[in-house]
């Protein structure tokens, strides 16, 4: 009887057991996916996504184009502790945000690297997918290192809970990029049909930035000659044609990241597709930088016109960096005049598309504005006397990433593509790669090729330069008249040694709080709280 | 006439003349009673023993009856039959203590209770009108901490039973309705209720195993009953009005704050210069004082109604009980509104002498409105402007702003946001008796829940104010929750000795399945949510299926020798799905035992105590309130692609990994409790320690992101809660005419975190704190406002005259992160209730007052604060060079409300509150005007609700926690109860 019944109860609960195990049809692991050809595709595919949390996003912009000699705090501006240094802090919430996409995007990455050989993939197929990876791997741990220093690294998936974090040199990381960069330009192939995967040339453009970075300058220039030549690249023919809407995907853009118009297809949170996705989603560069227009006479807000966030103004120095009467790249750039949208709130008079503001570099008397309908924001009335911000509110607007496109005045998401790498930058570096090894001229060469394309016609030789004027501050002078806005800012700043000499020299209000510890961005706190080896990962200098 | 009147007073003290005399004792010790009330049936006339026990009484006539009275005892009455000495023996009434109280899987003598239970009679709860039945009892139930969640229609009920242990898991108790778990407590209709009874300390959970951790609510609802079918109807008819809502700034206040924020930047020096910082329109406005209190043109007053019809019969085999419901409410907001459908059957039937079945069901519709938040928007909207034009038409966005008017969702065809729910439950049972003192019982409960949820905005709505086109939302969710029990039970009696054995085997499981669908840009507004295959864009779809299982065997023997010594032994074994392979299974056993002191001999001499009860039970109780699939990590769809119309599928990997590893959060109880009535039952009183230790929390804990994941479930930590509840019923005036019974209870709960992943280290990250309980706030401390003659050293820490001043906690000469402190508790320290029911003649009063005190809230008033003047602000105490103060900082322009210093600082405040709950009154109508229209029982009442609160908050009831969405409401009620 008594052997019966412990029959009984081992029968019971091994149906229980049975019963007990969990059944989770909705969810997908790892070892589920990532073990067939079509599964690891998605794995590939996923890791060009955390790209989208850095560019064309406020934080993306912050973190890489804020705090440099270009920019200052609009009224709107959100992170100031950023742009100004002001009290910057490891609480910073732009710092844990993109910390955290950027880790995930290298877990990802080691995840695919270290399976790759068991996805079931062709020789080929593995060959490519490898290389998309390490690419990849090598670009988010660039901006790892510079941003933060020689913080964690690993090249290996998590497969556990994990407490601690490494502190590893800063050497250790480039090796790795160097490595990984190696067998991307080996692997990749030349083109792709799905816009936005890496392809061998974008490889070479993104390792000619690292040689630069680096101090390998010979190779740097190599490299860089390469992807100007080799590839069907080239310049557009004018400067202001890189801006437009419908010429998103144009042959001057090496990489982007590729903003859909199929909204659905973008970043943005939304319970149902994509619960932890990005607050706003897609492009939102067009909201940044523009003043605040709408509620100034004769204008209200309207797509053209675009939806001013008013978070960030151009440093005077940068709107001086630029002779607009040669530089076709100032027009381009900025936007300094409004066109009246509303008679409703019109000075008497004014019609529809007549000037109703304008915004001006220069100083204006009096006598200048007199009688104008229109009202008039000159240098004195936005920027103090040293240069700093005065009316954060009203200033000379970056236009590169206005979107007129977008369906209506209010809509956050924008489908311009987020360039990471163009062809101008490549003329850059060959320049400066040049200059560094000491051929001015060959410098002055690559410049006056960007210099040429910008001049506004009639005025082509005013804008050409000789070996003379080169010098690595001209090159960061003509990186900002090329470049402002897109990304690259900071990087150039810090790698030329040049960020705390020319905030100083050139932007007041970043000045005022600018510290040489602030070369390194402070680590998240969370990241601090959460580490259990707190004796060993610590925070950078000069942060609490 | 004057010989008239002489001659009735006459008349009157001749018949004064019967006298009688007696003495009264007590039946069992032959003590003489002190103070027993005596009364002459149907008159005034009365009077009350003597310290001897000795009455005497003048009646008119010497047939009258005599009617005796005492606490405690059992009312008597006796014919005079002409006698004039009566000697009296009265009996102690036992009925308090023979009640019969449900405990799990069976039911106990209140005199034989061994845990900590509190018992609440169907009486009671009716008598505040009440949505859920749970906010009836607020404050009257000693330990439990219930709130209001908001002031929407059909909102949500907080409970908490002794504090947090958890500090991720869900705290709210298990609700047993009819034996079976069943979480939506806000179905039930409290007409429909028997009793309630709350399980508090771990031996009486300890049945329930893992389930009751958070404490255990048993409901049992109204059976038939053998007789004559009796009908009640009830029904109630109130107005809800907003319990206070503070104003924001008027247009002048709001235009001298912007005028002073471009002041401190220079641009603003006096009106004239008004246009450079002003619009046209506000220009204008401000010529003309033109501006709008948007939150007053949002809140109205709301309606709630009731109606209940209950019938109760049977015959000798059968007995059956079913009621119908419609409750409506409509809330402050439009668009808000709640109604619930709902019809209740139960049926016992007898069908031999050893077997009984019966089956309790209920079916409940909700069709509900919900309002998206418009107070927001209102709240921060620049006040310079009106809602409508001249010729009164609705102006989207006032001003040519970019601020959306507040009002937009109220429009024609703009918004809707519907909800609609079926919920089916039926518990059906068998019950055999074989032998005498044994049963065997089959449970099968299921609970069916089907819900709809539609959500149509249009592209003019608030919600789609910052994107391009309409969105159309349906989803769909059904859960199955099966619960299937086989309970044993075994009582026996041998001499002095009583045994009763519980076996109970149990199986739940919860199955969920749902999806959600999503379109926008259709073309017709009109078509909501109806026709999804219209929309252009933004098409999106996803479904989701969610199951977890529960398996428990449990056995409980109670024993008690004499009535007097008694003892309960329950073990309990859980299997859980939801925790790792190798952890799923644990065993749960505890103890408890009481003593009957009163019933002891050596009691009987005293008359201090009529009753006393010591109790003392420890328990271990489990806890797998995680998710389920938190042991596996998953993979988590990002929306990519390489070109605008195929879909590139890419896969991240989940911000949260698996932990191979998760097992039962553990938490043991000791509680000792003391039950005594003392004045001859005048006062009774429950009076409990307790002290709950939890180890093995099951803690989403914040990982080193490095790792590339962010999150974890884990078994981490240990909290402690201990306290002391009382419960006070007193009985304060006992005639015929008057009786006024008091009830207090006080709670005082001490939570605190003794370890997270060690004993030392604070969570930060997640805001736990050892030593603190779970919730709590963690900022910088506001010390005031830099002032002018403190510019240097201020300076030294980077400020200015005019930004918030907090305190440098480390002293180390900077402000960061480091000097950040716990600033208070989110929880109570106490709270108490005093509740009093009078009846005088045929009417009655109940007057009941709640007190919480102690608690934290985060004011969303006190932090509305914009420097810059971009958006309203409420109209605060602000600094300026000519004016100083310590409450809030200096207006400017140039920076940003997030990029304002320590702005955070602003809202923190004591939340304490006392209230004026409710006050009912009602009047019976006689019985024997109701025989004439075949009414057994007539009650009508009016009811105000949440009447008065006081706090240091001001204009805002503070029990909804510091947001300004959905402020709480208070009501005014008038209900009819009939039975015929």
């Amino acid at each position: 009887m008594k052997r019966y019944y412990i029959l009984l109860i081992l029968l019971t609960s091994f149906a229980c057991n049975k019963q007990l195990e969990e059944y989770n049809p909705s969810g997908l692991t790892t070892d589920q996916v990532f073990s067939t050809p079509e599964g690891f595709e998605t794995l590939v595919n996923a890791v060009y996504t955390y790209n989208r949390w850095w560019y064309g996003k406020e934080e993306g912009y912050s973190i890489s184009e804020m705090g440099t000699d270009l920019w200052t705090s609009g009224t709107g501006d959100k992170y100031p502790d950023i742009t100004q240094y002001i009290n910057l802090q490891a609480s910073n919430t732009v710092m844990s945000g993109l910390w955290k996409q950027l880790y995930a995007a290298i877990n990802l990455c080691n995840t695919g690297i270290g399976r790759i050989d068991k996805a079931g993939y062709t020789d080929a197929v593995r060959k490519t997918r490898n290389a998309e990876l390490r690419f990849m791997r090598a670009f988010y741990y660039w901006h790892i290192v510079e941003m933060w220093g020689g913080v964690h690294f690993t090249v290996d998936e998590t497969t556990g809970v994990q407490t601690t974090a490494n502190r590893t040199s800063v050497d250790t990381f480039y090796a790795q990029i160097f490595r990984d960069l190696d067998v991307a330009i080996n692997d990749l192939p030349l083109t792709t049909t799905d816009y936005g995967r890496a392809t061998k040339p974008v490889a070479q453009a993104f390792l000619a930035r690292m040689c630069l970075t680096r101090g390998l300058n010979a190779r740097a220039a190599v490299l860089a000659d390469s992807v100007i030549n080799n590839y069907g690249y080239s310049l557009q023919a004018k400067y202001a044609d890189l801006w437009n809407m419908s010429n998103l995907q144009n042959k001057e853009v090496v990489w982007a990241v590729n903003y859909m118009k199929n909204l659905v297809f973008d970043d943005r949170v939304d319970a149902t597709l994509y619960p932890n996705g990005h607050s706003r989603g897609a492009n939102n560069g067009h909201l940044m930088f523009i003043m605040k227009y709408d509620d100034l006479p004769g204008m209200q807000r309207d797509v053209a016109n675009g939806r001013p966030f008013n978070r960030y103004m151009p440093s005077l120095f940068l709107l001086n960096l630029f002779n607009e009467k040669a530089d076709a790249r100032y027009a381009a750039t900025f936007k300094q005049v409004w066109y009246c949208n509303n008679l409703k709130t019109a000075p008497a008079g004014m019609k529809l598309g007549d000037t109703a503001i304008v915004v001006t570099k220069y100083a204006v008397s009096n006598a200048d504005t007199a009688g104008k309908k229109y009202r008039t924001y000159d240098r004195n009335m936005v920027y103090a006397t040293g240069g700093g911000g005065k009316d954060r509110t009203h200033y000379i607007s970056l236009q590169k990433f206005d979107d007129p496109t977008r369906a209506s005045v209010n809509e956050e998401e924008s489908a311009r593509d987020a360039f990471i790498i163009r062809l101008a930058e490549m003329y850059l570096i060959a320049a400066e790669a040049q200059f560094n090894l000491g051929n001015s001229a060959k410098a002055a060469e690559y410049i006056n090729v960007l210099r040429k394309r910008a001049a506004i016609a009639g005025h082509e030789a005013e804008m050409v330069v000789t070996s003379a004027d080169i010098s690595l501050d001209f090159i960061l002078d003509e990186r900002a008249r090329e470049l402002a806005g897109e990304q690259l800012r900071w990087f150039d700043l810090k790698r030329t040694g040049k960020l705390e000499e020319r905030i100083k020299k050139y932007s007041p209000d970043p000045a005022a709080y600018f510290q040489s510890y602030h070369n390194l961005r402070p680590i998240p706190q969370d990241q601090i709280d959460a580490v259990t080896n707190k004796a060993e990962f610590t925070q950078n200098p000069g942060y609490q | 006439m004057f010989c008239w009147l002489l001659l009735c007073t006459v008349s009157w003290t001749f018949a004064q003349s019967h006298v009688v005399k007696g003495k009264i004792t007590d039946a069992t010790t032959g003590e003489p009673l002190v103070m027993v009330s005596v009364q002459l049936k149907g008159t005034t006339t009365g009077t009350q023993t003597d310290a001897s026990g000795n009455f005497s009484i003048n009646v008119p006539n010497p047939q009258g009856v005599l009617t005796f009275t005492y606490l405690g005892y059992e009312a008597l009455s006796r014919n005079i039959e002409g006698n004039t000495s009566l000697s009296i023996v009265m009996t102690k009434d036992n009925k308090q203590l023979d009640e019969v109280v449900v405990i799990g899987y069976g039911e106990v003598k209140k005199r034989d209770l061994t845990g900590s239970v509190v018992s609440v009679k169907g009486a009671e709860l009716r008598k505040v009108p009440t949505t859920n039945v749970m906010e009836s009892v607020q404050g009257k139930l000693p330990g439990v901490d219930i709130t209001k969640s908001s002031g929407a229609s059909g909102a949500k009920i907080n409970v908490t039973v002794r504090g947090n242990r958890s500090i991720r898991a869900d705290n709210g108790p298990l609700y047993i309705v009819d034996g079976v778990q069943y979480q939506n407590i806000q179905d039930i209709n409290p007409n429909d209720i028997q009793s309630m009874e709350v399980l508090k300390d771990a031996s009486s959970t300890a049945i329930y195993g893992s389930r009751g951790a958070n404490g255990v609510i048993i409901i049992t609802t109204r059976k038939g009953a053998t007789g004559k079918p009796k009908v009640s109807l009830n029904s109630y008819l109130g107005s809800n009005e907003v319990a206070g809502y503070p104003a924001m700034m008027t247009g002048p206040q709001y235009v001298a704050l912007k005028r002073e924020a471009y002041h401190t930047t220079g641009r603003w020096n006096s009106e004239a210069d008004d246009a450079l910082i002003f619009n046209a329109a506000e220009v204008n406005a401000i010529q003309n004082n033109l501006w709008t209190n948007y939150a007053d043109l949002l809140i109205h007053n709301g309606l709630q109604q009731d109606y209940q019809v209950g019938v109760t019969g049977g015959s000798d085999k059968t007995k059956v009980y079913f009621s119908l419901d419609y409750f409506d409410e409509k809330g402050i907001l439009k668009l808000d509104r709640t109604r619930r459908y709902s019809a209740r059957l139960n049926i016992d039937q007898t069908i031999s002498n050893t077997l009984k079945a019966g089956m309790q069901s209920q079916v409940t519709y909700y069709d509900q409105n919900a309002r998206r938040d418009p107070l927001n928007q209102a709240n921060k909207i620049v006040p310079l402007n009106g809602p409508y034009d001249a010729d009164g038409n609705f102006v989207l966005f006032p001003n040519n702003g970019s601020a959306i008017n507040p009002l937009a969702d109220e429009q024609p065809n703009i918004y809707q946001n519907n909800a609609r729910v079926t919920r089916t439950f039926i518990n059906a049972y068998v019950e055999l008796t074989p032998l005498k003192g044994l049963s065997l019982r089959s449970n099968l409960g299921v609970t069916l829940d089907n819900a709809r949820q539609g959500i149509f905005a249009a592209k003019n709505s608030i919600d789609r104010s910052t994107a391009s086109t309409s969105r159309s939302q349906y989803n769909t969710g059904a859960q199955r929750y099966l619960s299937w029990e086989n309970v044993a039970n075994y009582s026996h009696q041998f001499g002095q000795h009583t045994i009763g054995i519980t076996g109970v085997a149990s199986l739940l499981s919860d199955q969920r399945d749902s999806s959600f669908l999503q379109g926008e840009g259709q073309l017709l507004p009109s078509q909501l949510y109806y026709a999804l295959a219209n929309s252009v864009s933004g098409i999106a779809v996803r479904t989701n299926y969610l199951s977890s299982k529960l398996i428990s065997f449990t056995g409980r023997v109670n024993y008690n020798y004499k009535g007097k010594y008694l003892l309960s032994l329950t073990g309990r074994s859980d299997g859980s799905s939801k925790l790792a392979p190798g952890n799923k299974w644990a065993f749960f056993p505890s103890a408890a035992a009481a003593w009957r002191i009163s019933d002891e001999s050596f009691m009987h001499g005293q008359k201090v105590f009529s009753d006393l009860k010591l109790r003392a039970s420890y328990g271990i109780a489990g806890n797998d309130a995680v998710s389920p699939y938190s042991t596996a990590s998953y993979l988590s769809k990002i929306p990519f692609s390489y070109d605008d119309t195929n879909a590139a599928l890419a896969y991240g990997i989940g911000s949260q990994i698996g932990n191979r590893g998760l097992k039962w959060e553990l938490s043991a109880t000791t509680d000792v409790g003391l039950d005594f009535s003392v004045l001859n039952g005048r006062v009774g009183a429950t009076v409990d320690y307790y002290d709950t230790r939890t180890k093995d929390l099951l803690l989403q804990r914040t990982l080193p992101s490095s790792s590339g994941v962010t999150t974890v479930i884990q078994n981490i930590g240990k909290t402690r809660n201990r306290g002391i509840e009382i419960g006070l019923n007193t009985t304060n005036i006992s005639t015929s005419k008057l009786t006024w019974t008091s009830n207090i209870t006080f709670s005082k709960n001490k939570e605190e975190i003794v370890a997270l992943a060690d004993a030392k280290t604070n969570d930060v990250a997640n805001g736990w704190f050892i030593g603190y309980p779970v919730k709590v706030y963690y900022d910088y401390q506001k010390l005031g406002i830099w002032q002018t003659d403190e510019a240097t050293e201020a300076a030294k820490f980077g400020y200015k005259p005019g930004d918030i001043k907090v305190r440098d906690l480390n002293g180390d000469g900077a402000l960061n992160t480091q000097d950040r402190m716990v600033l208070g508790r989110q929880v109570p320290t106490w709270s108490g209730g005093f509740n009093n029911d009078i009846r005088f003649a045929n009417f009655d009063l109940n007057i009941y007052v709640f007190a919480r005190i102690g608690q934290y809230i985060y004011s969303e008033y006190a932090a509305k604060f914009d420097p810059q003047g971009l958006e309203n602000s409420a109209p605060l105490d602000y600094w300026t060079p000519d004016h100083a103060t310590n409450a809030y900082p200096r207006p400017n322009a140039s920076v940003s409300k997030d990029g304002t210093p320590f702005i955070k600082t602003l809202g923190y405040q004591d939340g304490s509150f006392v209230k004026i709950r409710n006050i009912s009154l009602g009047y019976t109508l006689p019985a024997g005007a109701l025989k004439t229209v075949h009414l057994s029982n007539v009650r009508v009442y009016v009811t105000g609700k949440n009447l008065i609160t006081f706090s240091k908050v001001k204009d805002y009831d503070p029990e909804r926690g510091g947001d300004l969405s959905n402020p709480l409401t208070k009501m005014y009620v008038a209900g009819l109860n009939v039975e015929f």
